[in-house]
């Protein structure tokens, strides 16, 4: 699995954050690659809409019987470190030990969309509490869960160096583009590792 | 439960067919060409919409990248765009990772046999130009196609 581009999406659906990691790849405008955040957006909160009936009275349900089926956390396993460990002898910056975390943990994103493939690739988001959304398009088309679970762990290391080296930075505003070289030199090596 | 609707929308932007299973236990239960079931029709049909044009772009002037799977935290969306425009929208649960045999075969085995190949049936759901812009309301009431669909799909609901 290898990927093409990483995008960040602050919560009102603008683009602040795009890379591409493929030379190969095709080549999309700035002004495309906003048209497509500002439409993941519209379509994050679409898919949300369309619950099938069929869920809605069974949460109904769960919610008279006081199980808590009907709105079950969802957890992503950890997966251990991503391709070679050679990098994670290097610093994370405020983060400790051999990895940012090493426990499964809490999807926020329950009911929006989480993951789609086309007969090329698939795109998969983190959603964080704040609304903030991170994408990565891989060149692989699959639907398999360990690969799903992979890209959620690859977006959560993305996010955790963006809560370093990004919100630590003084120079940067709140939901304006991301400028900031340390995070892209970061990002490039944890892309690197897979 | 393991699928919950399968939608039918034809080129003119307008669903043709829905059917959407409620009840696990049942696999007569929920609703066939419902009026309740149009907005999430228009929903469901722009969710794809967006995602095919996405899709789309990403390819480039290469060869054409067609939407397969959607998945949110709570179901699978299926999809198959076929070359005359008509789309085969097939909701799952998460369990069900690829489901394009089976939409290959409601349109191969049954939507040409029921509906193409019927002399009774419309060839096209949209009889007016007032009807082309997603403002039909004509579905497919065939009675062989809502049966077989009825036989090949209700034993996958629970």
């Amino acid at each position: 699995m290898a990927i093409q581009t990483i995008l960040v999406i602050n919560r009102s659906g603008g683009l602040v954050y795009q890379r591409d990691f493929l030379p190969s790849a095709a080549k999309l405008t700035s002004n495309e690659y906003l048209i497509l955040a500002g439409t993941l957006q519209g379509v994050v909160a679409i898919a949300s809409q369309i619950a099938p009936k069929s869920l809605q009275i069974s949460a109904k349900q769960g919610a008279k019987t006081g199980s808590e089926l009907g709105d079950a956390t969802q957890t992503v396993p950890y997966v251990g470190s991503l391709g070679s460990s050679a990098a994670s002898a290097a610093d994370l910056g405020s983060f400790l030990g051999p990895d940012f975390f090493n426990e499964s943990f809490t999807s926020w994103n329950t009911k929006g969309l989480k993951h789609v493939t086309t007969d090329q690739n698939s795109l998969f988001l983190y959603q964080t509490l704040t609304g903030l959304k991170f994408v990565a398009v891989s060149t692989q088309n699959t639907t398999n869960a360990m690969a799903v679970s992979i890209a959620e762990n690859l977006l959560r290391k993305a996010y955790c160096l963006y809560a370093d080296y990004v919100m630590k930075n003084p120079f940067y505003e709140p939901e304006m583009p991301i400028r900031c070289e340390l995070f892209d030199k970061k990002l490039g090596e944890l892309v690197a590792q897979l | 439960m393991a699928i919950y609707s399968f939608w039918v929308f034809d080129r003119h932007c307008n669903c043709i067919f829905d059917r959407e299973w409620t009840l696990k236990s049942n696999q007569s239960s929920g609703t066939t060409n419902s009026k309740l079931n149009e907005d999430t029709a228009k929903l469901l049909y722009g969710m794809v919409y967006s995602l095919r044009s996405i899709s789309q772009k990403l390819a480039g002037n290469e060869a054409h990248n067609e939407i397969r799977t959607i998945a949110t935290g709570k179901y699978r969306a299926h999809i198959l765009c076929t070359a005359s425009g008509l789309w085969f929208i097939l909701l799952s649960d998460l369990k069900q990772e690829d489901l394009s045999h089976v939409l290959r075969y409601l349109y191969g085995e049954i939507y040409v046999k029921t509906v193409a190949h019927n002399w009774l049936s419309p060839i096209d759901f949209a009889e007016s130009e007032a009807e082309k812009r997603g403002q039909g309301f004509r579905k497919i009431r065939n009675r062989n196609f809502l049966l077989r669909v009825e036989q090949f799909l209700g034993p996958m609901v629970n």
